[in-house]
């Protein structure tokens, strides 16, 4: 390895050796709110080291890391999103009983797998950084292991997750088998002298299809989306909702496009059923939800069925939109979550929505932000969320994919009922509530400062975004 | 050059600042505010107006770009305010009357509970009326359109708690929408025509464009021509106006018959390039406007409403305006607009005045007496009255409207029947406005008189009045006395009049029109002059007694409307009560509601089924590729 590829692995070294780091902290006894501003710390080390890496793409470190400017991107929206769910950790863990401190080298770990993820050109890097995210995240769901909801959603994951795996090794297995190569540029290139329409590379990928299906909780491989949602603790839930599934996708996309998956119409017929039954089970099945942490989870298998719509045509546009639309996806989801683990009291989180009635009158402006994430989420103009669902609904249309569009079109109006019931009752009448005792003002005060910042941010996206898609545009190039 | 933004912002910030504040701040504060920013705007506009009038700008207009409001494509469209010779005299109406009302209501609506909102509302609607006049767009003018329909919307329902004036509002609103959505059409049109909205833009491209294509020079000043009618309450569209009286009196006094009613008036002469190059147009605009004087005149001569009868006479005298533009008389119409603002707003606020003196009685036949019981009121009302009646050379209705009469036949589009509707008109008006008089100052009181007045009161009436009598000076018909200030300074923007070759002579049609108007006033002082009072024994006769009716409804378009429009809408609405589009949307959500059961089903929770799926999703995905 030379100095340059050490310079431009170094935000993903600085990565591992931020939960080191943490471990060093611990065995010195420092206390929480050390190793919180220690972790703070060094997530902008990685942010900075990205920057500074910037200058030097693209390099590759053959055959299993590629280093460019998509990787960039979906590396650093992946950190801002744990420097976020690591501000929130602080006070919801702080309450908890359990002893916060190892969650955070557990949650820098589960980060350093969607990283590597982000930047894997190989077999081999992306199923380490896979099961890195996932190990991490089979503890980190169970974190609280003395309440039950949490320690049978960490089961249910583990035991889903491990069966996902195998279909993936299995996958991985048989395109080797049929191109001789675990690296996505070789295979690439046996699929062009081969006709490539052999049965054992279509298997192969429908098994590796499944696994990514099962992590991005995609229908019909949703079904933990909500048990874990709603079992994990909510920054983690958090975490699940964003950084995992913003790293697996990075290298779906990869794989897709050095492969050109998009030529073979049997992978694409799969990811159009796939995105078409997450739009519509996703969205119905948020209907009549009354747990916000569920509902969101529904909501969230059908966003990725309409980010699946921008992914669909396989072409540079598409990419471009996913970001944006990831960028847009996870500062909301952000919101959301951060809101309930402001209102979440020591015994239990706050999901049910019969705990939210009234919220207005009481915390306008925590209502307040949530009603914007809220109509993020729906799609409505003037947020990220709308001009994010536009974007995909451009490119769509202009791929003349009507069928997915038609659906995305109906199931989004279909969401808007939800989540509108969810703000109607922000502002339905207030239900006495034990006030909470605030423990930590300074951060509450940042945690209030960085949803309100993101809301900030949202709007925007959502009314200024030509800076933001320039910026992806320029680093998209990268390569 | 001056800061023509200022005119209308300053009402503008007095709005907001009571729509904000209104209810923390004392009645004199609020009072302060609203009156004082129309004054305000009043005095610069004089102040500018003497400037424009001494040292004219080149181009015979100042225009100021503030900003750019939106741009797409081809299409820019500023706040872009222009004052030349045309906008500066509804400008000046416009905050000089408006500032006379706005002291009247300081007194009269001093009582009002809801003192700030009244005021956030007249001072919103004299800066919508602004931007309507100064705009140098038609998307502004639309904008000062809209915002002046949607102050008098709120300004007739002012009192809200009585249902009949919150009905009387919405017919408003809605029958000026047809008016209005026709111009929003009409303004399209021009813009898929010509590429541009901004007006000289427009009055620039016209001729040469419709000269090439002239598909539609017709349709376009048609459509605006409607937008007109809405606004200004002529016929067909004429219904609203009447029932607008149930807003307070200054407000009818501003809206209702100095300003706003004349937006079409104003919308007309600042497109007339367009209507000049459609004589059906023009036709069109003369006929609507003969045929609304002369329908509304009749009405206005039975009504027993004291504002009722003005808010007829106000639809009748702006027909003479249209029936004006059509004939392609600019500067005359524009002329009859300026003297009627001052006689009418006159009129509407003595009507006030009477109506809370005599405790909200609005009959004029139980009124009587008033003329030694309120001096003061009667010689003010008697000055608009006789404005009204154009009674020759001593008021300032006589001049403009003998114009009007005299262009009727002369002026190019002008011809004798035109003529002879407006000579009718000019005799039925002056006959009701005696009626007026006689019935409300002479005779003995039948209503005890309490006492209203003051100062703050009476400023307004007196100046107005002093205006009603002297305004026309400025203008002299051409063969009494060379004397022509205003039509000189309006030619700078509209064209001048076009006689025709053989004309009669216009000392015998003046002739005839001063007869007319005293005979008008004759048979006024015959029928209802207390003592001989023949109209009493008149009015018995049963066939008399629906005519009466007939022409009381205002010539029955209500009824009219109410069995062509309503019903077949209100039957509609009957027959289709569970509504049947209704079930195609509940049975959408019937069936997701259904649907989100079955999905709800299978999140069960056990990991057994949930393992069962993703091999069923398995063997689906891998079945599915191989078969492709």
């Amino acid at each position: 390895m030379n100095g340059l590829q050490f310079e431009a692995l170094l935000p993903y070294t600085l990565l591992a050796a931020a939960s080191l780091v943490v471990i060093l902290l611990i065995a010195f006894r420092l206390s929480h709110t050390v190793i919180q501003i220690t972790g703070f710390i060094l997530m902008c080390a990685v942010m900075v080291a990205l920057l500074q890496a910037s200058a030097l793409l693209p390099v590759a470190i053959y055959p299993i890391f590629q280093i460019d400017g998509f990787a960039l991107l979906f590396t650093g929206l992946l950190v801002l999103c744990v420097m976020v769910v690591g501000l929130f950790s602080f006070i919801y863990f702080e309450e908890r009983e359990e002893n916060p401190k190892e969650y955070y080298i557990l949650l820098f770990l589960g980060t350093l797998g969607a990283a590597v993820l982000s930047i894997s050109s190989h077999f081999i890097s992306l199923f380490i950084g896979l099961e890195l995210l996932s190990v991490s995240l089979y503890a980190l769901i169970a974190y609280l292991r003395n309440r039950n909801n949490a320690v049978e959603a960490g089961i249910k994951y583990l035991v889903l997750a491990a069966i996902s795996s195998a279909f993936l090794l299995f996958g991985m297995a048989m395109i080797y088998m049929e191109t001789g190569s675990m690296e996505f540029a070789t295979i690439a290139k046996k699929l062009q002298t081969s006709n490539g329409h052999s049965i054992l590379f279509i298997t192969g990928t429908g098994m590796m299809v499944v696994a990514i299906g099962f992590k991005l909780a995609l229908a019909p491989f949703h079904l933990w989306a909500a048990d874990v949602y709603e079992g994990a603790p909510t920054p983690v839930t958090a975490f699940i909702a964003t950084a995992s599934k913003i790293g697996v996708f990075a290298v779906l996309l990869r794989f897709f496009q050095t492969i050109g998956l998009s030529n073979y119409p049997m992978v694409i017929t799969v990811f159009l059923v796939l995105a078409v039954a997450s739009m519509i089970i996703g969205n119905l099945l948020a209907l009549r939800q009354q747990n916000l942490k569920r509902l969101l989870a529904y909501s969230s298998i059908a966003h990725f069925g309409y980010l699946l719509v921008a992914f669909l045509p396989g072409n540079a546009a598409g990419v471009q939109v996913a970001v944006f639309y990831l960028l847009s996806y996870s500062i909301t989801l952000l919101i959301a979550f951060g809101v309930i683990t402001l209102l979440s009291s020591r015994e239990q989180d706050t999901g049910d929505l019969a705990l939210f009635r009234g919220l207005f009158w009481k915390k306008p402006v925590t209502a307040a932000v949530l009603t914007l994430a809220l109509l993020s989420l729906a799609g409505i103009p003037l947020t990220g969320g709308f001009l994010a669902k536009f974007f995909v609904l451009a490119t769509g249309a202009q791929q003349q994919l009507w069928f997915p569009v038609t659906v995305l079109v109906i199931t989004s109006v279909i969401g808007l009922y939800y989540y509108l019931r969810v703000i109607s009752t922000l502002f339905g009448e207030a239900v006495p509530t034990p006030v909470k005792k605030t423990l930590h003002p300074f951060f509450y005060l940042t945690t209030y400062t960085s949803l309100i910042v993101m809301v900030v941010l949202l709007c925007w996206l959502g009314t200024f975004p030509n800076d933001v898609i320039e910026y992806i545009n320029r680093q998209l190039l990268i390569r | 050059m001056p800061l023509l933004a200022l005119i209308p912002a300053l009402p503008l910030t007095g709005f907001l600042v009571l729509f904000l504040g209104g209810r923390r701040f004392s009645r004199n504060v609020i009072a302060g505010i609203g009156a004082g920013s129309v004054i305000a705007s009043a005095v610069f506009t004089l102040l500018w107006g003497i400037r424009f009038l001494q040292s004219p700008p080149a181009g015979g207009a100042w225009t100021q770009s503030l900003w750019q409001w939106f741009r797409v494509e081809s299409l820019s469209v500023g706040i872009d305010l222009r004052l030349d010779a045309l906008s500066l005299l509804f400008v000046f109406i416009i905050t000089f009357v408006g500032a006379l009302i706005h002291i009247y209501s300081v007194a009269f609506m001093r009582q009002d509970r809801d003192y700030a909102r009244f005021f956030a509302s007249m001072n919103l609607f004299v800066c919508s009326m602004l931007l309507l006049v100064m705009a140098d767009n038609l998307v502004l003018l639309y904008l000062g359109w809209e915002g002046v329909g949607l102050c008098s919307y709120l300004l007739i329902g002012f009192w809200y708690e009585k249902p009949a004036n919150c009905y009387a509002a919405n017919k408003a609103f809605y029958i000026t929408r047809i008016g209005d959505t026709a111009m929003a059409i009409g303004l399209f049109l021009l813009f898929k025509e010509l590429g541009t909205l901004s007006i000289p833009g427009i009055l620039n491209q016209a001729p040469q464009h419709f000269a090439r294509s002239a598909s539609y020079s017709t349709l376009i000043p048609l459509l605006l021509l409607a937008g007109g009618i809405g606004k200004s309450a002529q016929l067909p569209l004429q219904t609203w106006l009447p029932d607008a009286m149930a807003g307070p009196s200054p407000v009818s006094a501003l809206i209702h018959a100095a300003t706003m009613v004349t937006a079409g008036v104003y919308l007309i002469a600042r497109m007339h390039g367009l209507f000049l190059l459609s004589p059906m147009a023009m036709s069109v605009t003369a006929v609507i406007g003969a045929i609304t004087l002369f329908i509304a005149g009749c009405s206005a001569l039975v009504q027993t409403d004291i504002k009722r009868i003005l808010a007829y006479s106000t639809i009748s005298q702006i027909g003479y305006m249209f029936l004006a533009l059509g004939v392609g008389a600019w500067s005359a119409a524009i002329f009859h607009f300026f003297t009627h603002a001052f006689f009418k707003a006159l009129l509407f606020l003595a009507a006030g005045v009477v109506i809370e003196a005599l405790h909200h009685e609005h009959n004029i036949f139980k009124m009587g007496g008033l003329r030694q019981k309120m001096p003061l009121l009667f010689y003010t009302f008697l000055s608009g009255a006789a404005s009204l009646a154009a009674l020759p050379l001593i008021t300032a209705g006589f001049f403009s409207k003998d114009q009007i009469l005299w262009y009727a036949w002369s002026a190019g589009n002008g011809n004798i029947l035109l003529w002879a509707i407006a000579l009718a008109g000019a005799f039925i008006t002056a006959c009701y406005s005696t009626r007026l008089l006689l019935v409300v100052f002479w005779g003995e009181a039948k209503t005890p008189v309490g006492k209203f007045g003051g100062r703050l009161i009476y400023l307004p009436l007196i100046t107005l009045a002093a205006l009603s009598l002297i305004s026309g000076f400025i203008e002299w018909p051409h063969n009494i006395l060379h004397l022509t200030l205003f039509s000189d300074e309006l030619q700078q923007v509209l064209p001048a009049t076009i006689l025709q070759e053989n004309h009669p002579p216009e000392f015998l049609l003046q002739g005839i029109a001063a007869t007319a108007t005293i005979a008008g006033i004759y048979m006024g002082y015959h029928w209802y002059y207390p003592i001989t009072g023949r109209i009493y024994r008149w009015q018995a006769g049963t066939r008399m007694l629906a005519f009466r009716s007939f022409l009381l409804d205002g010539w029955k378009f209500d009824q009219l409307y109410r069995t062509l429009f309503i019903q077949p809408f209100l039957y509609l609405t009957r027959i289709n009560k569970n509504d049947v589009f209704d079930r195609v949307y509940s049975g959408i959500a019937r069936g997701s509601v259904s649907l989100n059961r079955l999905f709800s089903a299978s999140q069960n929770g056990s990991l057994r089924w949930y393992i069962a799926a993703v091999l069923i999703g398995i063997l689906f995905i891998v079945t599915l590729q191989l078969l492709l």
